[in-house]
């Protein structure tokens, strides 16, 4: 049973995946077991035996095109020296639509800022030069009457009553 | 798309090899001289050490006759997984099988070309 145990282990997963308790598991048995000693060696000869013929295959590719090397190099080379422009591009296409929409709100903000206040102190000089008629002071609901002296009323409504003498 | 692609020829390479001829077992009379030579004394070489070119020939031949000795499921299981690396969720997604199926083909794989090869060791 023990020895079906560490060849279960073997058989479970490739050699170089083992992990470090199941090494040492398989180690501390096999010093006592000389079939799972064999066992032990012929997995480990299985997993040379396929990454040797893994390289060869990847060699055998890579040889079967004899210009496949140069054209990678030649890739390279042009990447390396076009590789400032080509970062400047690239974080543009990232941080694009990002600065636009900054530069965007940042001109709104400007206009916010500039045309808004200087319509409202046009509006206050107004105020300030036309004189109230008795009209704008008695109908004009939407006017804050608080802002409005007793004396501004009072004149405002003689002011009219003299000019009808 | 690419996984399509990848599917189908996966399932090509499985129809060609299931087609042709599967050797039942590697027997020790069949091993040439450098090779029995080379399984007596690979014990002393450790897993880091690479090979010289000799041994690599040696070794890639063994492999093929090992791997001749599979079915293709169990070869194409123990060439992506050991081989190549490959994940049991990579396997199946490449051949299209479940993952369990993927594990199951890897362990018989593996125990064949293990008890294989320890035959051949003695």
């Amino acid at each position: 049973m023990n020895d079906n145990h560490i060849t279960d282990i073997l058989d479970n997963a490739p050699v170089a995946n083992l992990s470090e308790s199941e090494l040492q598991t398989i180690r501390a048995h096999v010093s006592t077991c000389a079939e799972c000693e064999r066992a032990f060696a012929a997995a480990q000869l299985s997993a040379l035996l396929m990454k040797e013929r893994t390289s060869e295959a990847a060699q055998s590719a890579f040889d079967a095109n004899p210009f496949f090397q140069t054209r990678v190099l030649a890739a390279w080379r042009e990447q390396q020296t076009s590789a400032g422009a080509w970062s400047l591009r690239r974080l543009w296409n990232a941080t694009g639509a990002l600065v636009a929409s900054m530069a965007a709100t940042t001109a709104v903000l400007a206009v916010l800022a500039f045309a808004a206040p200087s319509a409202d102190s046009t509006t206050q000089v107004q105020a300030a030069v036309l004189p109230y008629s008795a009209e704008s002071v008695v109908l004009d609901q939407d006017q804050d009457n608080k802002q409005l002296t007793n004396d501004q009323v009072i004149n405002a409504i003689y002011a009219d009553d003299d000019e009808g003498k | 798309m690419e996984g399509w692609l990848t599917r189908i020829a996966t399932n090509t390479c499985l129809n060609l090899l299931r087609s042709a001829k599967r050797r039942p077992e590697i027997l020790t009379s069949d091993l040439s001289n450098d090779e029995t030579d080379w399984l007596e004394n690979v014990s002393d070489l450790s897993g880091s050490e690479s090979l010289n070119a000799e041994h690599k020939v040696i070794a890639v031949d063994l492999a093929e006759r090992l791997l001749e000795t599979l079915s293709p499921e169990d070869r194409l299981a123990l060439t992506m997984m050991d081989g190549e690396g490959a994940s049991v969720n990579e396997v199946a997604e490449v051949t299209g099988w479940s993952e369990s199926k993927v594990k199951v083909r890897a362990f018989r794989a593996r125990k064949k070309a293990r008890e294989a090869l320890e035959k051949l060791l003695g």
